[in-house]
This record gives C-alpha cells, sequence and structure tokens, in this order.
C-alpha cells in the first residue's frame, strides 16, 4: 500500500475541483458565488497542507514522483498563484453562468503544475504539463464572445499542441537512446546520447518544446497575443503560474537528466537568455497596452531566469528560482491590478475597444488609490527597485553570473534592466502625474484583497529575505 | 544600553514621511515634518557633541543581523568622512521647510513625505557600513527625487525627472557591477560571505587579478563621478536642478553621496589599483575639466537658475580634483568643500526661487535693481554669492584655497588648469549680481514684497553658518584632517 500522505495536497485540490464542478451543475447562476469561496478554500488548504509538510520528502509511485524542496519550493508558488488568481477571479466570475467551469479548470491547471513540479519521470512530466496546458487553453478562450479571447486561446493553443508533440519528439529519442523515461536513470545511461547527433537532436528538441512554454524568444511570438487576449487574471495565472512549470520541467530534464550533455545546452542557452531578455525589453518600451507590455516584460524576465542555465551554479538556481517566487507574486499582483482596472473601465463604457490602454490609467492615484500604489509597488519589483522581491531576486541571480565570471553576461542583464524601468515608470507615471476627469471608484474587492495579499509578499521578500533565500538555496541543492 | 541614534536619524524621516502622508493638509504635514527634522537635527547634534574628532575610528556603531546566509548585516558607524555631511542635511533641511512654509504653491503633504524620505535615504548612504545597505540606501534616494522633480518641476519636468533617474541609475548599477565582483572575490578569498564595506576595501588588495582590480575601481569610481557629477557624465545635472522645484533643487545639493563615495570606497581602494597614477591622473584631469568648463558654461546662461546649477558642477569639480591630490590637507579641503558647497548652494538655489516666485523669471537679463526692493534677499544672497566665488572669509575660499594649495604639490599642471577657471568664476557671479541686484530695477514688475520671515529665518542662519564656518572651520574640518590622514597614510604605506 502507498501512502498517500505526502500526496494530500493535490489529492484536496483534485477533490475541490472536482466537487466545485459537479455542486455547480445544480445550482443557479447567482449562488455560483459560493463556488469562487470554495475553490479559494481549497487552493488555500492545499497550500497550507505543503507548507505543514515540508520536512517531509521522499518518492512516490515507483519513484516517479518525488517530494524534495524544489518540488515543494515550487508547489508553493504554483499554489500562492493559483489562490490570487482565485480570490481576484471571485469579481471576475460573478455572474457567469460558467463559474464552476472556470475554477475546476483552474484547479486543474494547478494540480498539473504541481505534478510537474513532483515529476521524475519523463512521461509523468510530459502527462502533467498537459494537463496543467490543456486546462490553460480552455480558460484563455473562457469569454467565448470576446474574438480577442478567442484568439489567444486559439493561438495558444497551436502552439501548446506543437510544442508538446515536439517535446514528447525529443522524450521519445532519450528514451530509445537511454532506454529509462526516469529523470536520473537518463542521467546515469547518458553515455550513447554523448556526442552523437541523436543526443544534439533531443536537446534541441527539448528546449524547443520547453521554451514555448517560458516563452523564450524565437519562441515566444504567442505570448503577447495571448496575455493580451486572455481574460487578465488567466493571464495572471500563465505569466505567473503556467511560466514557472516550465522552468521547473527544464530545470529537472536539463540539470537533472541531461546533466551530462551540458557543452551541448549551455550556449544555446546564453543565446536564448540575452535574445529573450533584450528583445523583451526593448519591444516593451513601445507598447501602449498594459497587457501586452507586462507580456513582453515576462519574456524579458524569462531571460533573466534562462541566466541561471548558463552560469549553473548554487547561486545561480537559488537566484532563478527565488526570482520564480517573487515574479509569480510581481507578475499576477501586476496582471490582477490591471483586471481591477479593466473593470472598472468596462463598468464605465461596455464596448471599450482596448480597455487595457495605458491612458486609462490616467490619474489611478486618484480614482483607484489602492490599485494604483500596489501596482506601483508590483511595477517597481519587477523594475528591480531596492526592498523589493524583485529587486532580491535580481541581486542574487546578477551577483551568481559575476560569481562565475561571466562578467559581460552581467553586464547585459544589469543594462536591461535600466532600459525596463523606462517602460514600468511610464505607467507610474500615467497613474501619478496626469490628470483624469473620471471621478473615484469603489474598488472591487476580491482585487483589492488579492493584490494587497501579493504586494506584503512582494514587500516581505524584500525586507525579510533570509527564509526565503535559505529555501531557495535548499531547493537548489536538489539540482546540483 | 545606549540609543541607537544612528538608526533613529534614518528611520525618523522615513517614519515620519508615512506619517505627513497621513495627514489631511499642508498645515498638519509641515508640522510633522518640521517636527521630524527638528528631532534628527536635535539627535545628530546630540551625537555631534560626543563625537570623537581625534579617532579615525567608527563610532556609535549598530549592528544587526540581515540576511546571514549571504554574510548581509544592518550596520551603521560614522566618522569623519560622514559626521560633516549627516550634520549638513541635519541643519538644513528643518530651514528648508521653514523655507517652504508660506510657500501658497500646491505644496501638499506627499511633498513632505518625499523632502523627508529623500534625508532619511541620504543619511543612509552616509551612516551604511554594509554595502547592501548602502546601495539599498544609494538608490532609493533616486525615488523621491525623481517624484518630486516630476510632479513640481518646471515647464520641461517630465525629460528632467527621466533623464535624471536613467543617467545616475546606469551609473549606480555599473557600480553595483563593481560591488558584486568586490563581494565574490572576497568570498573566496575568505570563505565567507561578507557585505562589510571595510571588510571588502580591505579584501581588495589580495586579488591577484590586476586587471579585475583595475576594473573593479573604475566600475566603482564611474558610479561615484556620476553622482557627483563631474565631466563628462554631468549634462543629467543642470537639466535635473533647473527643472526642480527650490526645495527639489535643495535636496539635489545635500545629495553630496557621489563625493562621499569617493573618500569612503576609491581612495582606500586607490593604492592597490595596478594603474594608480594613471586613476589619479584621470581623477584630477576630470575635476579639473570640470572646474574650468562648468566656470565656462555658468558664464554663458541667461537664467539665473542655470548659470547656479552650471556653477555646483563647477564647485564639485574641486572634490574629485582634492580627492586626487593624495595629501591629507588636499583631501579634507575637498571634503570640507562638500559641506561648503552644501550650504552656499542651498541659499542660491532658495534665492533662485525667490527672485523667480517675485519677479516671475529668472532670465538675467529682464532682472535689475532688485536690491532695493528686496534688501534682505540682496544680503543673504550677496553673502552666499561672495562665499561661491571664494572670497576669504567664508567656508567656500578655504575649501578651494586648501585643495587648490595643497593638490599642487602633486599634481601641478591640474592646478593650474583650475586656477584659470578662478577668474571666471569671479566673473559670472559678480556679473550675475550686479545685473540682478542692482542696476536698473525693471518696472513691469510693479511693487516687489521682500522675502518673508520664514524665508529670511532660514536663509539667515545657513548664511551665518556659512560666515562661522568660514572664520572657524576646526569644528568639522578637524574630525575630516583625521579621517584623510588616516586615508592617506595607506598611500604611505605602499610606499607612494
Amino acid at each position: 500500500m502507498v501512502d498517500l500522505t505526502l500526496l494530500t495536497p493535490e489529492l484536496t485540490l483534485v477533490g475541490t475541483g472536482l466537487v466545485v464542478l459537479s455542486i455547480g451543475l445544480f445550482l443557479n447562476t447567482n449562488a455560483k458565488k459560493i463556488l469562487s469561496y470554495l475553490a479559494s478554500l481549497g487552493i488555500l488548504a492545499s497550500l497550507v497542507l505543503v507548507l505543514t509538510n515540508l520536512g517531509n520528502g521522499g518518492m512516490l509511485f515507483n519513484e516517479t514522483l518525488s517530494f524534495d524542496a524544489l518540488s515543494q519550493f515550487f508547489k508553493i508558488v504554483f499554489l500562492s498563484v493559483a489562490l490570487l488568481v482565485s480570490i481576484a477571479s471571485i469579481k471576475y466570475t460573478e455572474g457567469n453562468s460558467h463559474t464552476e467551469e472556470f475554477y475546476s479548470l483552474l484547479i486543474f491547471a494547478t494540480v498539473g503544475m504541481m505534478f510537474v513540479a513532483s515529476a521524475n519521470d519523463l512521461i509523468v512530466l510530459f502527462v502533467a504539463f498537459e494537463l496543467a496546458s490543456l486546462a490553460t487553453y480552455a480558460l484563455a478562450g473562457f469569454e467565448k464572445k470576446n474574438p480577442l479571447s478567442l484568439e489567444a486561446s486559439m493561438k495558444y493553443f497551436m502552439i501548446g499542441a506543437l510544442s508538446a508533440a515536439l517535446m514528447l519528439f525529443g522524450i521519445s529519442f532519450i528514451y530509445g537512446a537511454t532506454g529509462t523515461t526516469s529523470i536520473p536513470g537518463v542521467a546515469e545511461n547518458i553515455n550513447i546520447l554523448l556526442g552523437s547527433p541523436i543526443g544534439l537532436l533531443s536537446v534541441v528538441l527539448m528546449i524547443a518544446g520547453l521554451g514555448f512554454k517560458i516563452a523564450l524568444v524565437p519562441f515566444h511570438m504567442w505570448a503577447p497575443d495571448t496575455y493580451q487576449g486572455s481574460p487578465s487574471v488567466v493571464s495572471s495565472l500563465l505569466a505567473a503560474g503556467s511560466k514557472k512549470m516550465g522552468f521547473v520541467a527544464a530545470f529537472k530534464v536539463f540539470m537533472v537528466g541531461l546533466i551530462a550533455l551540458q557543452a551541448e545546452w549551455t550556449t544555446a542557452f546564453a543565446l536564448l537568455a540575452v535574445i529573450t531578455m533584450t528583445l523583451g525589453n526593448i519591444v516593451a518600451l513601445s507598447q501602449n497596452s498594459v497587457k501586452r507590455m507586462l507580456a513582453y516584460s515576462s519574456v524579458a524576465q524569462a531571460g533573466y531566469i534562462t541566466m541561471s542555465f548558463v552560469v549553473m551554479s548554487k547561486t545561480a538556481l537559488a537566484g532563478a528560482i527565488l526570482y520564480a517566487l517573487s515574479h509569480g507574486f510581481m507578475k499576477a499582483g501586476a496582471f490582477i491590478a490591471t483586471a481591477a482596472v479593466i473593470y472598472m473601465v468596462l463598468s464605465e463604457k461596455k464596448d471599450s475597444e482596448m480597455p487595457d490602454h495605458i491612458d486609462n490609467f490616467r490619474g489611478l492615484g486618484k480614482r483607484m488609490p489602492i490599485t494604483a500604489l500596489c501596482m506601483t509597488i508590483f511595477l517597481f519589483a519587477l523594475a528591480g527597485i531596492p526592498l523589493t522581491a524583485g529587486y532580491m531576486s535580481k541581486f542574487v541571480l546578477f551577483a551568481s553570473t559575476i560569481e562565475a565570471g561571466l562578467v559581460w553576461l552581467a553586464v547585459i542583464a544589469i543594462l536591461n534592466s535600466a532600459i525596463s524601468l523606462f517602460y514600468y515608470a511610464r505607467v507610474v507615471k500615467y497613474m501619478y502625474f496626469l490628470s483624469s476627469e473620471g471621478e473615484k471608484i469603489a474598488e472591487p474587492v476580491p482585487y483589492t484583497v488579492a493584490m494587497i495579499i501579493a504586494a506584503i509578499f512582494v514587500l516581505a521578500i524584500g525586507f525579510w529575505s533570509e527564509p526565503f533565500i535559505y529555501w531557495a538555496m535548499e531547493a537548489a541543492k536538489v539540482l546540483i | 544600553m545606549e540609543i541607537p541614534i544612528l538608526s533613529l536619524i534614518v528611520l525618523i524621516p522615513f517614519l515620519f514621511s508615512v506619517l505627513t502622508l497621513l495627514t489631511k493638509n499642508k498645515e498638519q504635514a509641515r508640522a510633522v515634518a518640521l517636527l521630524s527634522s527638528v528631532v534628527v537635527l536635535t539627535l545628530t547634534v546630540y551625537m555631534y557633541l560626543n563625537f570623537d574628532s581625534n579617532t579615525a575610528q567608527m563610532q556609535f556603531q549598530e549592528f544587526a543581523q540581515w540576511v546571514p546566509s549571504l554574510g548581509i548585516n544592518y550596520q551603521l558607524g560614522i566618522d569623519g568622512i560622514s559626521m560633516p555631511l549627516v550634520l549638513l542635511n541635519a541643519i538644513v533641511i528643518p530651514f528648508l521647510i521653514l523655507f517652504t512654509w508660506n510657500d501658497e504653491k500646491n505644496h501638499s503633504n506627499r511633498f513632505y513625505a518625499l523632502l523627508l524620505a529623500t534625508q532619511g535615504a541620504v543619511i543612509g548612504v552616509f551612516v551604511s557600513l554594509d554595502f547592501f545597505l548602502f546601495y539599498v540606501f544609494w538608490e532609493l534616494t533616486l525615488v523621491p527625487l525623481f517624484f518630486m522633480v516630476s510632479i513640481w518641476g518646471g515647464p520641461a519636468k517630465h525629460k528632467a525627472a527621466i533623464k535624471f533617474f536613467i543617467y545616475t541609475h546606469v551609473g549606480s548599477l555599473v557600480m553595483l557591477l563593481g560591488i558584486f565582483a568586490l563581494y565574490f572575490t572576497a568570498w573566496k578569498q575568505t570563505g565567507t560571505p561578507n557585505m562589510n564595506i571595510e571588510h571588502l576595501l580591505s579584501q581588495f588588495q589580495f586579488i591577484s587579478d590586476g586587471l579585475s582590480r583595475n576594473l573593479i575601481f573604475l566600475a566603482l569610481l564611474f558610479g561615484f563621478l556620476v553622482k557627483i557629477p563631474s565631466f563628462p557624465f554631468h549634462s543629467w545635472l543642470p537639466d535635473a536642478y533647473v527643472e526642480a522645484p527650490t526645495a527639489g533643487s535643495v535636496l539635489f545639493v545635500l545629495l553630496k553621496i557621489g563625493g562621499y563615495g569617493l573618500f569612503r570606497v576609491s581612495l582606500p581602494l586607490l593604492p592597490f589599483t595596478p594603474s594608480m597614477d594613471l586613476m589619479v591622473t584621470v581623477m584630477a584631469a576630470l575635476g579639473s575639466v570640470s572646474i574650468l568648463y562648468g566656470a565656462f558654461l555658468a558664464l554663458a546662461q541667461r537664467d539665473l537658475k542655470r548659470m547656479v546649477a552650471y556653477s555646483s558642477i563647477s564647485h564639485m569639480g574641486y572634490v574629485t580634483l582634492g580627492a586626487a591630490g593624495l595629501v591629507s590637507l588636499s583631501v579634507s579641503g575637498a571634503m570640507f568643500q562638500q559641506f561648503s558647497h552644501g550650504l552656499i548652494m542651498s541659499i542660491m538655489f532658495m534665492s533662485c526661487g525667490v527672485i523667480n516666485r517675485a519677479t516671475g523669471t529668472r532670465i538675467i537679463n529682464d532682472l535689475g535693481g532688485l536690491a532695493g526692493k528686496m534688501p534682505k534677499l540682496a544680503v543673504i544672497m550677496m553673502l552666499a554669492f561672495m562665499a561661491s566665488l571664494g572670497l576669504p572669509g567664508l567656508t567656500g575660499f578655504i575649501a578651494e584655497f586648501m585643495v587648490l594649495t595643497f593638490t599642487y604639490i602633486n599634481q601641478p599642471t591640474y592646478v593650474i588648469i583650475a586656477i584659470l577657471a578662478v577668474i571666471i568664476t569671479a566673473a559670472y557671479h559678480l556679473w550675475a549680481m550686479q545685473r540682478t541686484m542692482f542696476g536698473v530695477y525693471n518696472q513691469k514688475f510693479g511693487v516687489l514684497k521682500d522675502i518673508s520671515a520664514s524665508q529670511t529665518f532660514s536663509m539667515a542662519i545657513i548664511a551665518l553658518l556659512i560666515l562661522y564656518f568660514g572664520l572657524n572651520p576646526s569644528p568639522v574640518l578637524n574630525m575630516m584632517i583625521t579621517n584623510s590622514e588616516k586615508l592617506v597614510s595607506l598611500l604611505a604605506v605602499t610606499g607612494v
């Protein structure tokens, strides 16, 4: 009999998802609000379970699932993001007859991400990856009467399907050559792939497959359209959660499974990291849609995190892992703040062409003071202003490149960071320095709660960094 | 238990900054701000009275662990390099608040909150003994000043604010690279991470690779030179100083963190930098070019405030030049220049603000004969202008005299270049004074009121301090000399 205590957080979530889905069938639209609270509670319970079980590690199901500091850390990232999204969506799904579908999809996507974090086997990893992806494809197209949302979903699905195929193709090569799908097993039997074209091919296929999810340039084309078109709360999940899933999968595949082929993939990642951050930041400069700007900023941030594949030291990985957590809060917060603004714009003018246009942020400091303040915190954190989570993570990550002697990489990253300040500060300028005629607005409570929680964590990681850095270091030890 | 006085003078401004945000109107906000600054001033004076000028050691040290796994600690201390600068900030800020007391322009509670936040951040830079903390405060000074310029600035405020932000942000990021490099090499050498400034500076000499030592030194120096600012990185200054509201310009003037970094970090590293001679020459050259070029630019300005801004570049050149003099008296002259320049420029910018408010213009040619209408302003402004051009008996003279005389020992060529500027400096000061204060009164201004009582009071006190420290510089100069002797003794050890 398998001891399932380690799996309780996942089981709790699955249970909540099924309950929400089935109860939803019998409720009328007005009563469905209860489902959103139920789902949020379920996610919170799962998060508490993960936190209380931090010390326990182990393997399950013939060592296909591993529970260690790394997987637990990322589960906390996913669950925190899911919780924020779920709280914010209480308002978004209000009066929507498909509330139960929204929440169950959100929960199943989170379950998928959590299994990716625990996966110790390429097949489990792939299946979990697909579970999360399929749920998010549907979520992206949740506004089925909005052509932009449908376009977002369609693009995301097409590209996602292609990347899944590439990844599976890569896995099949690895399996064919090593005779196993277990990730540590691959590492043991890697000899046959060393120096062979099949090894190179599988590395390329895996980079391409995972690169799509992480949105590395040139595999990023879908990201801006999808993030812009999807409902903002879903963009929040995609950028803050789903993208981190790509990273944890990549960490496992490359740093554990294919570590012997390091020579083949470091240069590729170095190139990808530099192109990704530079292009992301430069294109973000000229965006007028705030969601699109956040999407490109997200691309750029993925570039920073990718640097850890180049540096490959414990500090770098700890930095990357800490960055994943910080970025989860910052980006989720920023998208939720945008969602609040969009909600406001749409409630004033139903058929607004581009509700996330930067002009709608004019005078937000007066109109929605809490939203504006939280958005400022998120943007400054994304830019890496000291005493925020973003600064602390950048500090550790960038510092590690210097430690490894890769000064050129640090210089590029730091210059990029300086560029990024420009477009973040622009939004702040619109919120506080430009005035608008609009009146003060009652800020929707769920969005506000989610934003405040995220802002508290962004500041906490920045101020009181020691425990978070310690955690990240522990998680990094699993990989190196 | 002793009072953690340094923490208090750093945290009180931040705390009150939040409090001012909560106030309902301008009257409450300015009262809260004044209270905060007076408390800080009292504490600073108390600290100053208990400060031992005869030792170069850190005093009033505080220590608490912060992020032990990265060797980052909350560590504060003060010595003869930082004490005068903390004193300068603590003295000027309350009078600055008094100066803005009846400023009818929309100085809301946010304005005072930003002002206090700047004060806290600047003092924080001066008293941090941990590089991480130092950098955090260093970056924090940017944020309130950025907002201050972009909310209450002049017509081109947005451009000025962004230019200032990007310029100095790039400078600090490059400095950060230098800090990282220093931190990690020290980590490798000692096996434990430690962000303590003194520890990192002492590890610098053990870095085996000469090129890295040069690069680290240059990266840090670059960050400081941008902030000072020195030629050729000065172009953010005129825009930012001119577009900023009067109080913002004064805050910029009090932002002496660039020069401070030069003394705190660059000079101790200098003797162990392989290309030391080259670095010293670069510093001396940039210093003297700043002096001369700044003076010429000031001479060419039509706008009074812009002229004062360029004169600031010229004066800050003395700081770089004196630091490159590498003699204890030239270095302490440079430190004294920072102190003196802070006081003088505060009055000069206040005067520009008052004139602009009264007449609606700052164009020198349009002004004239103000002395007859605004006698109190004329007296105080005259004193500041005289101090600025280096009249004996005032602080500016002592600082510039020390720098020029003692730098001559090691860098005669660059001192001669700088001396050329003295004539130009006198010229633009006297010329501007003559054309604004004296001459024919421009009748279109109608009846002008002289400066208000609170403005007179605050400007007069600072003016008296200029006179006092000009006649008796020893209260701050002694501690500067103690510390510069220590800095210079490092050079002697390495046989320079």
